[in-house]
């Protein structure tokens, strides 16, 4: 009975340390791990910082509204293009005569 | 009972000291022996407690540390994950996030002369890849007996990868910090600028040292990028337009005191700031005090109708010209006959202006000023701020002359906003460069009457409808304002033909948000503005222009734009916003 429980023991012992000896590997492991993840992320972030300051200076608006103007045919808008969805007259049907549009109230002067 | 035969080296028990050879009972023991057992039992069991109690404690604590307390794991994998990227100055974006200053690492070339073989051959090497170095110098500096040697400070990336392409020995590169103005001369003035060794000398990177030093959280302008540029553009039009030497604007969010855009021009590229003129580093916006001309009477005449001495329907005759003293006040377009208030504004009359003044009086003029805080410098937050040039002592003459803006001289910052407390409902809030939060609380400091605001906004709009500042309408946009020209001071004298011509404007006008300012120095008369270079014809067509680009951009939903049939009603409009029995007299 005894030599049995011994043996357990010595065995119980021995795989302890097993487990120890492979989990300490595997944090050393894991820590290389993070070690090098985080200076990657370092090296990720001075370059995500570079990039800003590059997409800033490309944002430039002097130099957008030089591409806008040469790429693509667009002008800015003016108010002249918006108006109110009232102000648009509706669809004419025929046999009835077409309702004005909306008289607007503080409509302002053309200059 | 089985005898114990005792064991002659180590005796468990006690030796029977009795007569006779009688078996040994425990029972039987004497006295002496049975204490002795007792007493060895005693601290046999003593010691096992003991021992117990010491492998209790130390499992307990086992278990403690590997199942209970964390320990300073969580510590160390925190620690392991905030190894962030740290630069030695914190990044400067506008209101929208957008960079405006950052600190981008940068190679500088170093050497070790003891180690370089051929000095000649490498100075001529790196002559090649590096710009702005001579070989000769190169090759001297490489020659020396010392073993550290600057080649070349903060290198291109384009020149570190070539330095490195050329695999010289000795050669040697020390990671460096440079401060990048991604924008270049578009902010100058706000922004500043940084010395060689990373410290603020100028603009809001000597005034916010410490913060951007110490923090990595970016520093956050109220600075709106897309209308800085809109501005500064429209003033550069202007001024080259009019050949001026300069021009400075502003826009402020009427309500907040955010300042949106602030220029002075000409400016200069920060990153070769040792090459600008006095003149482009001087900021006009905020350390230039000028005298503003006519748009001083904007202050002039809310005094005069906050403190009930004339109203709408007042009037002056302003058809002689005053004389004081050896000076004679005259109109730049006489009208010659009586001026109603809103006449006197709208055409900008100095004479109508000056009699308004009188009215008030003198001390009341001073303390109105004072409160619009145009008697002391802005507390804008720059280290560059002018502070205003006042009268000293303040006679009656200068009531009257600082009543259409001329002997008294204040910086645009502190014009812009004493205009936006006239405009917004009458509350004053110092200018700010930072962007303010969210829900932060407005603060501000009453300095007019709602009603006065209100009557000086329908005043403001009629200039633009009908009087001096005709060229700063943008339709759809409600936009108001006042022109001002002031002759500059030319060894103490007024010199005609070099003037200020400026425009202070809000928009729109029945709610204002954003009040602007524009200011031309020195502009010239050009045939297409019939020889005249004053504020209406120079300021306001560029407000104008700025309204009309910025409008669409803020969202700002554009009143819907008259047509020709619809004229008829603008008389009736007119009338019902001169209610109060008052009827606008029209040319």
């Amino acid at each position: 009975m005894s030599r049995l429980a011994a043996v357990l023991w010595i065995f119980s012992a021995a795989l302890i340390a097993v487990v120890l000896f492979a989990l300490k590997y595997e944090v050393q492991r894991l820590e290389r791990e993070l070690q090098l993840v985080t200076r990657q992320t370092v090296v990720d972030q001075q370059a995500v910082h570079v990039l800003k300051a590059e997409w800033s200076y490309l944002n430039q608006p002097a130099r957008i509204a030089d591409l806008a103007e040469r790429h693509l045919r667009l002008q800015p808008l003016s108010t002249a293009q918006i108006v109110e969805i009232e102000a648009v007259p509706t669809r004419p049907v025929p046999g009835v005569k077409p309702q004005p549009p909306r008289k607007l109230a503080n409509a302002e002067r053309l200059p | 009972m089985t005898r114990r035969i005792p064991s002659p080296r180590r005796p468990r028990r006690p030796l029977p000291t009795g007569r006779g050879p009688a078996p040994v009972d425990l029972m039987l023991l004497d006295g002496t022996t049975s204490q002795a057992l007792e007493a060895g039992r005693t601290r046999l069991i003593a010691v096992g407690l003991l021992f117990c109690l010491a492998f209790g404690i130390i499992g307990l604590r086992v278990m403690d540390l590997a199942l209970l307390r964390d320990g300073n794991e969580p510590r160390l994998a925190a620690e392991a994950g905030r190894k962030t990227l740290v630069t030695d100055r914190a990044d400067i974006v506008d209101r929208n996030g957008i960079v405006l200053a950052t600190s981008l690492p940068t190679a500088s070339l170093y050497a070790n002369p003891r180690q370089v073989r051929d000095p000649e051959a490498t100075a001529a090497a790196l002559a090649r890849v590096l710009s702005d170095v001579s070989p000769v110098v190169l090759a001297g500096k490489l020659r020396s007996d010392r073993s550290f040697v600057w080649l070349k400070r903060n290198l291109s990336p384009r020149e570190h990868y070539e330095v490195n392409r050329l695999g010289v020995p000795g050669l040697d590169f020390k990671r460096e910090e440079q401060r990048v103005y991604p924008h270049g001369a578009l902010l100058t003035h706000v922004l500043g600028l940084v010395d060689v060794d990373n410290k603020g000398i100028a603009g809001l990177e000597k005034r916010f040292d410490a913060q951007l030093r110490g923090g990595t959280e970016p520093l956050a302008l109220s600075v709106d990028l897309r209308l800085q540029h809109i501005l500064s553009e429209e003033l550069q039009g202007a001024m080259t337009a009019f050949e001026a030497i300069g021009a400075a604007g502003m826009i402020l969010d009427a309500e907040s005191g955010e300042v949106l855009a602030m220029s002075s021009l000409p400016s200069f590229d920060p990153d070769q700031a040792g090459r600008a003129s006095e003149e482009a580093r001087f900021n006009r916006a905020a350390l230039g005090v000028y005298e503003m001309g006519s748009v001083f009477k904007i202050f002039t005449t809310a005094l005069a109708l906050e403190s009930g001495t004339v109203t709408l329907a007042d009037g002056f005759d302003a058809s002689e010209p005053i004389r004081v003293a050896r000076h004679t006040i005259r109109d730049f377009k006489p009208k010659n006959r009586w001026l109603s208030v809103p006449e006197i504004f709208v055409y900008s009359s100095n004479i109508g202006t000056v009699h308004m003044a009188m009215e008030t009086g003198t001390e009341a003029q001073q303390g109105f000023l004072d409160a619009l805080g145009l008697t002391t410098p802005a507390a804008i937050e720059l280290p560059e701020v002018g502070a205003p040039m006042l009268p000293s002592p303040w006679r009656e003459i200068n009531t009257m002359t600082i009543s259409f803006g001329h002997g008294m001289a204040v910086s645009p910052v502190q014009l812009t906003s004493a205009v936006a407390s006239v405009v917004n409902g009458g509350e004053l809030r110092p200018a700010t460069l930072l962007k303010r939060p969210e829900g932060a609380p407005k603060g501000g400091r009453r300095v007019l009457s709602k009603a006065t605001s209100e009557q000086m906004r329908w005043l403001m709009r009629q200039v633009v409808l009908q009087g001096t500042g005709g060229k700063a309408a943008a339709p759809g946009y409600l936009v108001g304002g006042k022109t001002g020209t002031a002759d500059k001071l030319r060894d103490g004298r007024y010199a005609r033909g070099s003037r200020i011509a400026s425009f202070v404007g809000a928009f729109p006008m029945h709610a204002p948000r954003y009040v602007i300012f524009a200011m031309v120095d020195e502009p010239k008369g050009q045939k297409k503005s019939y020889g005249y270079a004053t504020g209406g014809w120079v300021a306001a067509p560029a407000v104008g222009r700025v309204v009309a680009r910025i409008g669409p951009l803020v969202g700002l939903k554009p009143l819907p734009v008259r047509t020709e049939e619809e004229e008829g009603e603008d008389q009736d409009l007119m009338v019902q916003a001169s209610a109060g029995g008052f009827a606008f007299a029209f040319e």
